[in-house]
């Protein structure tokens, strides 16, 4: 046979199939709508951006550490004050559920309503009643967070977005079978106005009420939500709130680390007298590394170990349940002051996310 | 009477016929180019085999940035799989068609996370599709309106 026809058939005949195979795309660069496009709107996401948990369950556990007490006298913000009683904290730990569920998820518009379950057992050594009535009301019952919350994701076109986050907190030592008022329900809100330059980036300002550090307060916040080009490292922010530096090991482990604030305002009933809701506000800085790493699915375990350092321990007795705004600056009375040592804690939560 | 049998028989079967052929001709009204809202690519959806695939056929930033090198399926989590060029990358794949403009029991893929989701989609008119990808219900997604695309002068 020919040489030249043999090289033709086991060369150049493949070549012409595989040519044939191949679609030239070069066609599609020059293609024009129907009728007309889409709108863009910017997307709540950015790449890299840490799991979206749908669903989660945790549980929180601190490390032993010292609780002083004053007495319930009253005291200005300012004032000094001597420990009434003085006990070990054992134990402080409990359950944690989100459930966060979208009911509207489009490009234009993303709305979510979720919910929230939070629980804090204290045991607490010799808590008598007899040497004072804080810790062994604490000691007693536990702390419990039920709330619901609404997040509205609004793009105002391929760049802007608004936020709007509203939440209403039920929280007291209350029992599941002897609820207190519900008109001691705490309401938070947030709004943002920010931008999406690009994949990797997203910034928002905007202002909150909050119970973060126990207390109401109003805010100001910032987000700066941000990937590498590499999207291995970045931060995400929603500043005073949390502040994370963060390292995708790998795309199924991500490595976080930064701090979150985290507190409350909790009715606790037994203190409670004529009408008066005696409240203990709560806050903590909690500066910590959380492991988040892929089960299977989309279904993902984290992990956090840091330090609770303590914020704020006081409480107030709220005339008839008001609430009331000290701010910074405010000498409304303070019914009692705790210190709290410096704990470790550690979380442990499973996840169903999207990412 | 047998007159009449045939007779039933005969519309009987030309109805069925030609519902089954307007059932078709919907289901193909799937077929074409299709853009997302964020423009990004351009997705040609084909029938092959009864059912309804979409392979990326356009990118508007085919060079990755960090290899200066055509976009590859990085976020692929089969390792095999990350290095195949993104265009050309079939991302939706098995779609049926269920009638009323409806196409389900898909999956669609997400390459910049590497995530493969349930999909249904459905024509909300001629040139504009909602396409829904989600996780296990479809409460846990999200809706995207894609556009079709023409080739010019043929509208």
């Amino acid at each position: 046979m020919n040489i030249k026809v043999l090289l033709f058939s086991f060369f150049l005949v493949p070549l012409l199939m595989v040519a044939q195979d191949e679609e030239d795309y070069s066609m599609y660069d020059d293609l024009e709508y129907a009728d007309e496009g889409a709108t863009t709107f910017a997307s709540p996401k950015i790449i890299g951006l840490s799991p979206n948990r749908f669903i989660n369950v945790a549980w929180d556990v601190q490390s032993p550490y010292t609780m002083n007490t004053s007495d319930t006298i009253g005291y200005l913000p300012d004032a000094s004050w001597e420990i009434k009683e003085s006990s070990n904290v054992n134990y402080t730990g409990g359950l944690r559920l989100n459930a966060n569920i979208p009911v509207i998820s489009r490009n234009n518009i993303v709305w979510q309503m979720g919910a929230n379950y939070m629980n804090t057992n204290f045991s607490i050594d010799d808590a008598d009643p007899s040497d004072g009535p804080i810790l062994s009301e604490l000691d007693r019952t536990s702390l419990n967070t039920t709330g619901l919350f609404t997040t509205v994701f609004k793009p105002l076109n391929d760049k802007q977005f608004l936020i709007f986050q509203g939440q209403a907190d039920y929280n007291g030592n209350y029992t599941f079978t002897d609820f207190h008022s519900f008109g001691l329900t705490k309401y938070s809100a947030a709004v943002l106005w920010g931008k999406r330059p690009h994949d990797r980036l997203q910034w928002a300002i905007g202002a909150s009420r909050t119970y973060r550090v126990g207390e109401l307060n109003y805010v100001p916040i910032i987000m700066y939500n941000w990937t590498s080009k590499k999207e291995k490292w970045g931060t995400e922010i929603l500043f005073p709130a949390k502040a994370n530096g963060k390292y995708w090991m790998n795309k199924n482990s991500l490595i976080m680390f930064g701090y979150e604030l985290e507190g409350g305002s909790y009715h606790l009933e037994g203190l409670s007298n004529n009408g008066n809701s005696f409240e203990l506000r709560r806050g903590a800085v909690r500066p910590r590394i959380e492991w988040n790493r892929k089960l299977v699915g989309f279904f993902w375990l984290n992990a956090q170990l840091g330090t609770r350092i303590n914020y704020g321990f006081t409480y107030d007795e709220l005339e008839n349940g008001k609430e009331f705004f000290r701010g910074f600056f405010g000498q409304q009375e303070i019914a009692a002051f705790s210190s709290l040592g410096t704990s470790l804690y550690g979380l442990v939560g499973i996840s169903f996310v999207s990412l | 009477m047998k007159k009449f049998k045939t007779l039933a028989i005969f519309f009987v079967g030309l109805f069925l016929l030609t519902s089954m052929v307007g059932d078709s001709e919907d289901a193909d009204k799937l077929v074409g180019v299709w853009e997302p809202s964020n423009k990004k690519i351009k997705v040609k959806i084909d029938k092959i085999s009864g059912k309804y695939y979409g392979k990326i056929v356009w990118l508007r930033e085919p060079i990755d940035p960090v290899t200066g090198k055509p976009k590859t399926d990085k976020n692929n989590p089969d390792e095999s799989l990350k290095d195949v060029a993104l265009k050309g990358f079939r991302m939706l794949k098995d779609f049926v068609y269920n009638g009323n403009g409806e196409w389900s029991e898909g999956t669609i893929y997400d390459p910049q996370n590497g995530s493969t989701y349930s999909s249904v989609i459905k024509l909300k008119d001629e040139n504009t599709l909602d396409i829904r990808g989600f996780i296990g219900l479809k409460t846990f997604g999200r809706t995207d309106v894609w556009k079709r695309l023409v080739m010019k002068n043929k509208k």
